[in-house]
């Protein structure tokens, strides 16, 4: 589909700048909240940043590193977008009995404005586009990025996600049973088999083209898929693996979604039983908890191991791989409701036949 | 590539329910704006574009118990369920995993403002509506209600969200990932945006002139407009209105609220739509400008428009019929863009009298029957983050 050639990452562990990623010694979620290590955004002038919200701070902050190669354009999934904006501006109104109030807020409450920023601050006038599908808009913004680079085929795309913990749509998840009462520890959070997970954030962005040359990673084939009927998932793996039946022959890792949340294990084992016992498999959420974007994180992921950082033992479920990995296959699911199958390889491995 | 053929269409507004009510009150130089009977608000008194319908009867009409359906939603049932209609999809037609569903919105279910409120900002429990506020709860409850089986998203670019989601589902079949695409966008009024464009002093106390020299600003409206996109494959012997044949998609990169002075980012997305459907700026015989209605965006557009056609092919803005849908805007005249091309006609921009000074473009303000049926409509949607958008829609 396409290549991936930088990436930055800004999330609860320490994974920015890039160079410094460290993901031995990790944080662990406090009170069921896993915030972003923010770092000091020095590439955002200090009067915008100083307006923004935490989501626009994250994903313009990590964009910031890659826009400096001019992509073609902007993709953006935000489940949210910066929702404390938004309540900061619907608070405002009922508080002041919709009285005199200032804009900034509302403007930057607008989905779209992470996007936005983006093309402001890098004077980006290319395509731009904010899918806010919940648990599938990272997915629909590499779709987007997959089609605009067959539609241009020499050219280059900021692709990303982002989404923030704010205390309003945290209490909303929570009234609507999203998170686990007890304490988490780490790893725990898998063994405890109880309803509920744990809240997460970040901003993972991509520099995407067509180009093999100096590729971190391969993006495959990318599958998403509505339902709640555990079988059809079964079987749309099924079919994801066939279709790319040559890359799956080495597939060395899968890269499970897995939150903890015993209501949506179900989906899980399924694709693992699925791919059998010889693929191991890495785990995430206890790292970066659950958002609605949290699959950006793992693509994230991906492009690491790729590039040669095996990931700590913390992430397996089992055992680690004992070969290097060449081949991830990447599955998500959201509440029960929204799939995903991504298929990342080592891109220079695999020539890009099209 | 095979060509994208709209075959369905389905539209809510002010000016009515369904897209012969739309025409009519078009033709017939009708406004739906006004004073609102259903939203509660301070701003009660402000003209805007309401939908004479009550949430409790739009409920009625879905047959069916569903919990947390906000207004948005319900305007999006009606539409999308015209569209398929229209289009006569049937269900196996739905589930296929070639037909894709993008919808649009930028209010969603904020239009619950005080539930909203509560849900954010209490410790006790939550109400009916927890996971219908977010833009993704419209595509989500559709896609489950009619039991579509291909792509499904959601886009939010604020003012031209519908036109992306037009341009994004138009692509999926032109790249092949679908076959068939339902394409559309939302909006309700809310006291979330009234107050946000009222902070921002763009709300006209009266009812709004598009191009006038005398312009106060816009009205807010609500509406809902579904396209079904189908490649000419699957048309065999079905009804076809037009044919998306361009759309270009830029940034202004220049504001966060308004645009740049030579309307940079409206200009490369008529250009780049234009170049997409292979045509001169001559060709184009009518554009449905974004036309807000505020002092910023007509000024730009006009200028915009002036400097890639010379000479300004005839164009109106039906947003002083319909009011700013804002996220279903792009779809609502889309579906307004369709009809000049299907019924041979052009619908008038109301209220003006003056033009621009220093730009002196005179929008159309009769309505318009033709000889012929015309070739090629342009429809413009600017949004918030210089968010620009322009489709072409062309005669089969």
């Amino acid at each position: 589909m396409f290549y991936i050639h930088d990436n930055a990452c800004i999330s609860p562990q320490r994974t920015f700048p890039e160079a410094e990623s460290d993901l031995e010694q990790i944080s662990e979620a406090s009170e069921g909240k896993l915030f972003a290590r923010e770092p000091a955004y020095d590439k955002i002038p200090l009067g915008v940043l100083r307006r923004m919200g935490k989501a626009a701070r994250m994903g313009v902050g990590a964009a910031m590193e890659l826009v400096t190669q001019k992509p073609d354009g902007i993709v953006i999934g935000t489940s949210e977008g910066g929702l404390e904006d938004c309540i900061k501006f619907l608070n405002q109104i009922i508080e002041y009995k919709e009285g005199v109030l200032t804009p900034t807020n509302f403007v930057q409450s607008t989905t779209n404005a992470i996007a936005a920023q983006i093309g402001l601050l890098s004077a980006n006038k290319g395509y731009n586009c904010t899918h806010a599908h919940r648990g599938l808009s990272f997915e629909n913004a590499m779709l987007d990025a997959y089609m605009l680079l067959e539609e241009g085929k020499k050219k280059k795309y900021l692709l990303g996600a982002v989404d923030e913990i704010s205390a309003y749509n945290y209490n909303i998840e929570r009234l609507g049973g999203s998170y686990k009462s007890d304490p988490v520890k780490g790893p725990e959070l898998y063994e405890m088999h109880t309803a509920g997970t744990i809240a997460g954030e970040g901003a993972a962005m991509f520099l995407v083209n067509k180009s093999a040359d100096s590729a971190i990673a391969h993006v495959q084939d990318i599958k998403t898929l509505h339902t709640r009927d555990v079988a059809r998932v079964a079987t749309e793996l099924r079919a994801f693996l066939t279709k790319n039946e040559k890359q799956m022959a080495r597939t060395s890792l899968l890269i499970s979604g897995e939150n903890g949340d015993e209501r949506v294990q179900k989906y899980y084992s399924a694709c693992e039983e699925v791919l059998g016992p010889n693929i191991p498999v890495a785990r995430y959420k206890h790292i970066s908890g659950e958002y609605g974007t949290a699959n950006s994180f793992a693509l994230w992921l991906a492009t690491r191991i790729l590039q040669g950082h095996p990931l700590p033992a913390h992430f397996y479920k089992h055992a680690a791989p004992v070969s290097p990995v060449s081949s991830i296959l990447i599955y998500n699911n959201y509440k029960g409701l929204q799939h995903s199958f991504i298929l990342v390889t080592d891109p220079q491995e695999t020539p890009y036949l099209a | 590539m095979s060509r994208i053929f709209v075959t369905g269409m389905g539209i809510v507004s002010a000016l009515g329910e369904g897209k012969e009510l739309n025409r009519i009150a078009l033709m017939q130089g009708n406004t739906g704006i006004g004073k609102t009977s259903y939203l509660q608000t301070r701003y009660a008194d402000l003209p805007l574009g309401e939908v004479k319908l009550s949430t409790e009867e739009i409920l009625c009409r879905l047959n069916r118990k569903e919990p947390g359906m906000t207004r948005t939603a319900l305007l999006a049932f009606l539409a999308l369920n015209e569209s398929i209609r229209d289009s006569s999809l049937s269900e196996q037609g739905l589930g296929s995993e070639q037909t894709a569903l993008i919808g649009a919105n930028t209010v969603g279910g904020i239009c619950l403002t005080d539930e909203l409120y509560r849900d954010s900002n209490s410790s006790e429990k939550g109400s009916p509506y927890l996971f219908s506020y977010d833009c993704g709860s419209v595509s989500l409850f559709l896609q489950s209600y009619f039991k579509i089986g291909g792509i499904v998203s959601s886009i939010n670019t604020a003012c031209s969200s519908s036109a992306n989601a037009i341009m994004y589902g138009a692509r999926l079949i032109s790249s092949g990932l679908a076959g068939r695409a339902i394409v559309g966008g939302c909006d309700s009024l809310a006291k979330f945006t009234i107050n946000g464009f009222n902070a921002l002093h763009i709300l006209s106390d009266e009812p709004c002139r598009p191009f006038d020299q005398q312009r106060k600003g816009l009205n807010l409206g609500e509406g809902a407009a579904f396209l079904v996109l189908e490649k000419e494959e699957l048309c065999r012997g079905k009804k076809i209105y037009a044919r998306v044949s361009g759309y270009g998609n830029s940034n202004d990169a220049f504001h966060a609220s308004s645009l740049s002075e030579n309307g940079e980012g409206p200009f490369l997305a008529m250009k780049q739509a234009l170049f997409k459907a292979g045509l001169e700026p001559g060709e184009i015989n009518f554009i449905n400008a974004h036309g807000t209605g505020t002092e910023n965006n007509d000024e730009v557009e006009s200028r915009a428009m002036i400097r890639l056609f010379g000479t300004v092919p005839p164009f109106a803005s039906t947003k002083a019929s319909t009011g700013h849908t804002l996220g279903a805007a792009g779809a609502i005249e889309a579906v307004f863009s369709i009809q000049n091309i299907y019924h041979g006609e052009f619908y008038p921009g109301l209220r003006f009298g003056e033009p621009i000074s220093g730009i002196g473009l005179i929008p159309l303000t009769e309505y318009l029957k033709l000889e012929t049926n015309p070739n090629h409509i342009m429809s413009n949607s600017f949004g918030f983050g210089g968010n620009c958008t322009s489709l072409i829609f062309s005669k089969v």
